[in-house]
């Protein structure tokens, strides 16, 4: 995933509509900073869940940088909202999510959001360009599982514990040669394969 | 086995970062730390404000387990991390990171250390300090992370 920040390689956030969402006045500034440092220029600057979901009610958006805005962690809250209640393409816009600090108790309201990646607070620059240019990869299975709705958590694939596998697509862990999207295609009823939400 | 429905969704934003024109890394680091830059000053005065608000909820705490007084400190510190690194003290963010640490490890065992509590305050007025020598910060955050540590389990 690292970058070289020397590196020459050109990359475009210019006609990106990024969402923001922060409630501290000094967490959005350095945000604003940042994002517009690589370049963005179509923001949506929110404080507030409401803010953020009239936002994301209203425009297309192709990036979400969402705050967990630690005590109350309501930023996992927007994010929950966006997949199970958002609209298409929104529902499936990739979402960075910052954190200044993760209390014990929000550990796993974190994990089940439905977020891509999370960013710990500080962020340098070439982290928050590393993490876009991987939350943007393409190819990346979206999950609806009971409660659970975002992008397939698991970044590697090695295999159910101990040979034993809850879902179907485990079997692909067995044999190298069969890929995940094989098993997704070839999968009966359980495990279903949708054509592409966006265009 | 609980049901599973998969979707790939061809995220714009891949297409959107391929478009020609933009800009090359390196440029886009400049910018972004001069961008920065331009926020320290009001950066400084906000973890200034946040410190001494972070005093007053010390000194107001209870003698025995105070989860209020913990909750209040804790959303006070929270708020901070991040802006140590642009005020140009980086150290700053480490100790709030290992007083949230510490201030969540309490209320999550009900245990309580005021002390603990006020030598982390300390360390973050000590750590605001311009031009305060690398190797005493990192004994700093050396003895505070031990301390929070210690109520980790």
């Amino acid at each position: 995933m690292a970058l070289d920040p020397t590196s020459r390689s050109r990359f475009n956030l210019d006609k990106a509509s990024v969402l923001l969402l922060d409630d501290t006045p000094i967490g959005m500034s350095i945000l604003v900073q940042i994002v517009t440092g690589l370049g963005a220029k179509k923001l949506h600057r929110c404080t507030s869940v409401e803010m953020a979901q009239e936002a994301a009610s209203k425009y297309e958006i192709d990036l979400a940088i969402v705050d967990s805005m630690a005590p109350s962690g309501a930023g996992y809250d927007f994010v929950k909202w966006l997949r199970q209640n958002g609209q298409e393409p929104n529902c499936y816009t990739p979402v960075l999510l910052t954190t200044a600090h993760t209390p014990a108790g929000d550990v796993v309201r974190a994990r089940d959001c439905g977020g891509h990646i999370m960013i710990k607070k500080p962020i340098a620059p070439i982290v928050m360009l590393e993490r876009i240019v991987w939350v943007a990869k393409e190819g990346r299975p979206f999950l609806f599982s009971g409660s659970y709705v975002g992008p397939d958590r698991r970044f590697r694939d090695d295999g159910p514990k101990d040979g034993v596998g809850r879902r179907r697509e485990d079997l692909a862990a067995r044999d190298p040669a069969v890929t995940d999207e094989a098993v997704v295609a070839a999968a009966p009823t359980d495990v279903g394969r949708e054509p592409s939400a966006t265009s | 086995m609980s049901s599973v429905r998969f979707v790939f969704p061809k995220p714009k934003l891949a297409a959107l970062l391929r478009t020609p024109g933009g800009l090359p890394v390196a440029e886009a680091m400049e910018q972004a730390h001069a961008n920065l830059l331009t926020i320290r000053p009001a950066c400084l005065a906000e973890v200034q404000d946040l410190l001494e608000q972070a005093e007053a909820a010390f000194q107001a705490m209870g003698i025995e387990f105070d989860d209020a007084g913990l909750a209040s400190l804790y959303a006070v510190a929270v708020r901070a991390i991040g802006a140590g690194e642009i005020c140009g003290s980086p150290a700053v963010d480490a100790a709030l990171t290992s007083l949230c640490d510490l201030l969540d490890h309490l209320r999550t065992h009900r245990r309580y250390d005021r002390e603990a509590i006020g030598v982390h305050v300390q360390a973050w007025r000590l750590l605001m300090t311009p031009d305060l020598p690398q190797a005493g910060a990192d004994a700093v955050l050396d003895g505070l992370r031990r301390v929070s540590a210690r109520y980790a389990a």
